[in-house]
């Protein structure tokens, strides 16, 4: 395609990309009747200026432009953007999503008073996300890092009078904050080696972090040298800050709590973009990750893929398997990343963006329409239980084959999306153990698993909601036909129609079933896969072992032909107990915290208290002992000397009695006094 | 000839009758006239010191100054009193106490 503006014109759509959604952001708190109308223009113009960007920028050049904002001493901070072929490509991925969940969102939200806030807010995360895939220098990417982790904050808890919503946004904001203070450690080692945070002059094509070298245990760059060790420490670093945004294994129990937010930003936020962040993040800086960095991402990610798909196995409540599904694709991106197989990484990120989001559209279609009933027939159950749906197929034809769909791609069967990347990740990590044999096999075998669990657990989903029969009339005991239950109008819809139209393979790959076809995936990776073993027999192995699981789920969960009865295992307990995370980190963790804190206040209230007061006691009473002598000495001697005075005065005016015979004997007693003086002396 | 000390006693006493006038009486006209008896006195004692003075008669002179000055002393003294009696309808100099402390 030719170019049809220039440089500067791009740079302007740029910026109209970012302002747009912070615009509406401001005027949806001030002309609050137009707050949705507002949100989705802003973000449909930032859905065509990324459009524009893509077509003009996509594998042909990289738009950079920079300010200068801070200069302390050498060290310079700009301000700018930077547009290269993964922020364009995420770029897209976020405008287009968003666009789609706020068209959603207008009805799933509309009977909300506050909606207003909720599209200032939604529009403020588009503003800040949009940023954080544009920021030019790790600095900006911070500031809207944590601007995303707040807006993050302020959606979860938007039903803030839910006493759970408002624990899981605290939740997830302290999470961050831990990872966080990973990520600034990080900047701070990064200005400290490199003197500067330019991305592009760091990590791009003959960086800095290129021209730095290890030698005899010492990291050495062009401006400064230190140990070996920072090396992997700064990796660690910006690892811990994808960790706690993307969460991944320690830090992870904030996204099935943040299942308490309105289900369409679980679907935005809490699935498709915030989250990949993280590893947005990782793959922006992944040249600064040594081997010992690689490995330890690589084992987290499949441990947290492990674990999420296990719980996710018995989990009840729908958004919970979805959040936990989630938790685990990440672990998928985040274990490519370990493996350097960075086009396998943002090639998932991608599809799974479109898919996990329609999933959790679909969740929040069956779940706004439970609440209807809900509320019109004021029965009390919890909407969100899958025991309490089954055989909405047929009520609600359309969102049970777009929920079918995007479970296909969950599961990665042919001619899907999910097929394509997630068989990229697979066959890389086939081909990463190979190359190094031994223990390393296990990966391969736990991701392999992992992807059985994932077919298993979702198809679970889809079998208890969609097929089977609908068990919430037999609970209340009432008519079929009384709790009528169907497809929800075009806003909700539409978006999800044409997310699931994304699920589809051909829209990634010319050959829905060859992953060396797509466009994506070769837009990142140059070289070719070599044609060997495991690109042949991976994609096979793993796809026939699926069918045979999704056959198993539909005889147990929808034909309920084979009854397994595992619930008193342990296995089960510690599935359905999410492995006692959250168990464990309140009885260590919070207890501790919990503990110390008593003691500060303690400390605080005796020690620190105690000592002001009995300084300010101190000061008291000696000021009181002030005021006395000041009342008495003091005082007591002007006072005297005034009484004397006076007396003196009032004796003396006795002589002034106008009495013209007193003077003369006054004066003749004077005159007599002298005289006698006069005569003695 | 009649020595110096019975002019100083008859002085004296003349003097200290006038001076017991002047502090004691409730009428502004007998504390005149014990001024007057006091002027007296003084004249007497200058006249009785000037026999030590043949040659100038100081004593005599100063005498009948005293005596002039005392008779316009008298004349201005009676205009103040009746001034006095005209202002506050008394001479008792202790009801025209307007400068009492």
């Amino acid at each position: 395609m030719e170019q049809i503006f220039t440089s500067n014109q791009l740079f302007n759509i740029a910026i109209l990309a970012i302002t747009a959604p912070f615009l509406a952001f401001i005027f949806s708190l001030i002309f609050k009747k137009l707050a949705a109308a507002f949100g989705i223009i802003s973000i449909g113009i930032s859905l065509i200026s990324s459009i524009i960007l893509f077509l003009h920028l996509w594998k042909k050049h990289t738009l950079h432009y920079s300010f200068q904002w801070i200069n302390i001493g050498n060290v310079k901070i700009d301000v700018g953007i930077l547009l290269n072929d993964l922020s364009v490509i995420m770029l897209l991925l976020i405008t287009l999503i968003a666009l789609l969940v706020h068209i959603y969102s207008v009805e799933y939200i509309r009977n909300d008073k506050l909606k207003y806030r909720y599209f200032a807010y939604l529009s403020l995360f588009c503003f800040a996300m949009v940023c954080v895939v544009m920021a030019d220098n790790l600095f900006i990417l911070y500031a809207f890092w944590e601007l995303v982790g707040f807006s993050s904050y302020l959606l979860i808890g938007f039903w803030f009078t839910k006493e759970k919503a408002v624990q899981a946004n605290k939740k997830a904001m302290i999470m961050n904050r831990i990872g966080d203070i990973g990520f600034l450690i990080g900047i701070m080692i990064m200005v400290s080696q490199f003197h500067t945070l330019d991305i592009d002059t760091l990590f791009g094509s003959g960086s800095l972090i290129d021209s730095s070298f290890v030698k005899n245990g010492l990291w050495v760059s062009p401006f400064a040298t230190m140990p070996e060790y920072w090396l992997s420490i700064a990796g660690f670093c910006f690892f811990s800050g994808a960790i706690a945004k993307s969460a991944q294994f320690p830090l992870h129990t904030w996204l099935p709590d943040a299942m308490e937010g309105p289900t369409a930003v679980s679907s935005l936020i809490h699935a498709a973009t915030m989250v990949a962040a993280g590893v947005f993040l990782l793959l922006r800086i992944s040249p600064l990750f040594n081997d010992v960095v690689l490995v330890s991402i690589a084992t987290i990610g499949l441990f947290t893929a492990f674990m999420a798909a296990t719980i996710a196995l018995t989990q009840n409540d729908i958004k919970k398997v979805l959040a936990f599904s989630t938790i685990s694709q990440l672990g998928f991106m985040v274990l490519a990343v370990g493996v350097q197989d960075n086009a396998a990484a943002i090639f998932h990120l991608i599809t799974h963006a479109f898919f996990k989001c329609l999933l959790f559209l679909g969740a929040g279609i069956v779940i706004h329409q439970l609440h209807h009933i809900k509320e019109k027939h004021s029965l009390d159950f919890d909407e969100q239980n899958m025991d309490n749906m089954g055989g909405l197929r047929k009520l609600m034809p359309v969102t049970g084959m777009v929920f079918f769909i995007a479970a296909m791609a969950l599961s990665g069967l042919p001619f899907t999306s999910g097929y394509l990347s997630k068989d990229a990740i697979l066959v890389s990590v086939f081909e990463w153990a190979d190359l190094r044999g031994g223990i390393y096999w296990l990966f391969p075998l736990m991701i392999s698993i992992t992807s059985w669990l994932t077919t298993f657990y979702i198809f679970r989903v889809v079998y208890k909601v969609f097929f089977g029969d609908f068990r919430l009339p037999k609970i209340f005991n009432k008519a079929k036909e009384e709790l009528h239950i169907h497809d929800p109008n075009l806003w909700m819809t539409i978006p999800v129609i044409v997310l699931a139209v994304f699920c589809f393979g051909v829209f990634f790959a010319y050959n829905p079933l060859n992953l060396d076809s797509s466009w994506v995936y070769h837009g990142f990776n140059l070289q070719q896969h070599n044609e060997g073993l495991f690109h042949l027999m991976v994609p096979l192995y793993i796809n026939v072992m699926s069918l045979a699981l999704i056959f198993l789920a539909h005889l147990i969960y929808a034909k309920q032909k084979i009854a397994i009865n595992f619930q008193a295992t342990w296995f089960y307990k510690l599935s359905y107990n999410q492995w006692y995370f959250n168990s464990f980190y309140d009885v260590f963790l919070m207890r501790i915290v919990l503990w110390k804190a008593k003691y500060f206040y303690w400390f605080d209230r005796k020690i620190i208290d105690g000592t002001v007061h009995l300084s300010s006691d101190i000061i008291l009473k000696f000021s009181k002992i002030a005021n006395w002598l000041d009342r008495n000495i003091i005082d007591g001697l002007v006072n005297g000397v005034a009484f004397l005075v006076g007396r003196l005065g009032i004796w003396l005016r006795g002589m002034q009695s106008g009495k013209l015979q007193h003077y003369f004997i006054w004066m003749l007693l004077l005159f007599l006094t002298f005289m006698i003086f006069k005569i003695v002396i | 000839m009649i020595p110096l000390q019975h002019f100083l006693f008859i002085s004296a006493a003349l003097f200290s009758l006038g001076l017991f006038a002047v502090i004691t009486r409730k009428n502004a006209i007998q504390i005149l006239m014990g001024i007057e008896l006091m002027i007296n006195a003084s004249i007497l004692n200058m006249v009785a010191f000037g026999k030590y003075d043949k040659i100038d008669n100081t004593g005599q002179v100063f005498g009948l100054f005293i005596i002039v000055l005392a008779a316009a002393a008298v004349a201005v003294a009676l205009v103040i009193i009746m001034n006095l009696y005209k202002r506050v309808k008394t001479i008792n100099p202790d009801k025209a106490n307007t400068l009492r402390g």
